[in-house]
């Protein structure tokens, strides 16, 4: 890994926890979301300055260089992120679908309820009380 | 009450949505309707509202299996025994409902309104991504659906709360085809159909293309692959798995 590679590696670490820690700071983002990237930088941080792990891990594996090593394993860690960015989307739109879906018979409900024909029956659920 | 709830998805339906309904209800008061206002930009949930039309008005778009799914909670919640999947554009013609009710009442869990039972099909492109769809199903269910991308379904009881407590239960060919393989009874009923009289169709070239590989992808692939949930499957005798 050549020092230029290492010095970018760090300041982009550094930029992603700057702006990550920011974010959280201005309510923007919750902790939990935040972890991944925290874990993220420094996990580059580390390997940028003890390149030896990522060279060690690199002939382990049997990629060209440690610099590809880095790639591969950044590349990896994203697949990872966006598969389950992916399911999260999904569940997300689920649980709208659900709420509109109640929001609208709720509505539908209480517009019956409210309707003149039908007042008789808010008649009858005032006597109850 | 009626047993037959007639469930219309409208999305952007202003020019149609009082000649269907108002037709619905002066000349078929046997059948209860809903009105499913899909987040539409335009006017349509006032013109339901100025008409005292019955409504589920969804707050946000979701897409016509959403709005679908939504008619079906409300059919499943007021008890109704059958349900009709009805265009808000006019392109289905309220006179087959009757047809569709006798048939299913004989015990079938889907009576599809088919366009070509006893009439031919005309050769065109746009009959083509139908029959490659046909095709898809025959292959994967050995049933001869002969309309699948028909938009006029009715849909017994315990399918009512199938689609309607279930994920990935759209109103489209594909889970009609998952359902046949489930055990579930379908059959088709001729009708006729209207083209769209105003507004602009969905369909053009592209958003075809797009929909024709969705659905054989669906069928062929993924419906392969799908575990139905315990709840459903005594009830219609499904295969196992």
């Amino acid at each position: 890994m050549t020092t230029v590679l290492r010095v970018v590696l760090i300041l982009m670490s550094v930029l992603v926890l700057v702006v990550m820690l920011r974010k959280i700071r201005q309510s923007k983002a919750r902790i939990e979301d935040s972890m991944f990237w925290v874990f993220f930088a420094l996990l580059l941080v580390l390997l940028s300055v003890f390149p030896q792990i990522a060279t060690w891990l690199s002939d382990l594996v049997g990629t060209m260089s440690t610099s590809n090593f880095i790639f591969l394993l950044m590349i990896f860690l994203l697949l990872v992120k966006s598969f389950s960015m992916s399911m999260r989307v999904s569940q997300l739109e689920t649980k709208l679908k659900e709420l509109t879906q109640k929001i609208a018979i709720d509505d539908n409900e209480l517009e019956k309820r409210l309707s003149p024909e039908n007042f008789h029956l808010a008649e009858e659920e005032e006597k109850m009380k | 009450m009626s047993n037959v709830l007639v469930v219309i998805p409208a999305y952007n339906e202003e020019e149609n949505i009082e000649r269907v309904v108002g037709n619905l209800i002066k000349n078929y008061p046997e059948f209860d309707y809903v009105v499913v206002n899909d987040g539409s930009k335009d006017r349509t949930a006032e013109i339901c509202r100025r008409n005292g039309y019955n409504l589920l008005d969804l707050p946000v778009n979701l897409g016509l299996a959403g709005g679908f799914q939504a008619g079906f909670k409300y059919a499943w919640r007021n008890h109704y025994q059958y349900a009709v999947q009805f265009d808000g554009d006019g392109q289905h013609r309220p006179e087959y409902i009757r047809a569709m009710r006798e048939k299913i009442s004989e015990g079938y869990d889907i009576v599809i309104g088919s366009r070509f039972v006893t009439k031919k099909k005309p050769k065109s492109m746009r009959m083509l991504g139908g029959n490659m769809i046909s095709l898809a199903i025959r292959f994967t269910t050995g049933l001869k659906i002969k309309d699948p991308t028909s938009g006029m379904r009715m849909f017994s009881r315990k399918m009512i709360e199938e689609f309607a407590l279930s994920l990935n239960y759209g109103p489209e060919p594909d889970t009609i085809s998952y359902l046949i393989k489930q055990g579930a009874k379908v059959t088709e009923v001729q009708v006729a159909m209207d083209e769209r009289t105003a507004g602009v169709s969905y369909l053009n070239p592209v958003n075809a293309v797009k929909y024709m590989s969705k659905m054989l992808f669906s069928i062929l692939i993924i419906q392969n692959f799908r575990k139905r949930d315990k709840r459903f499957k005594r009830k219609t005798g499904g295969n196992e798995g």
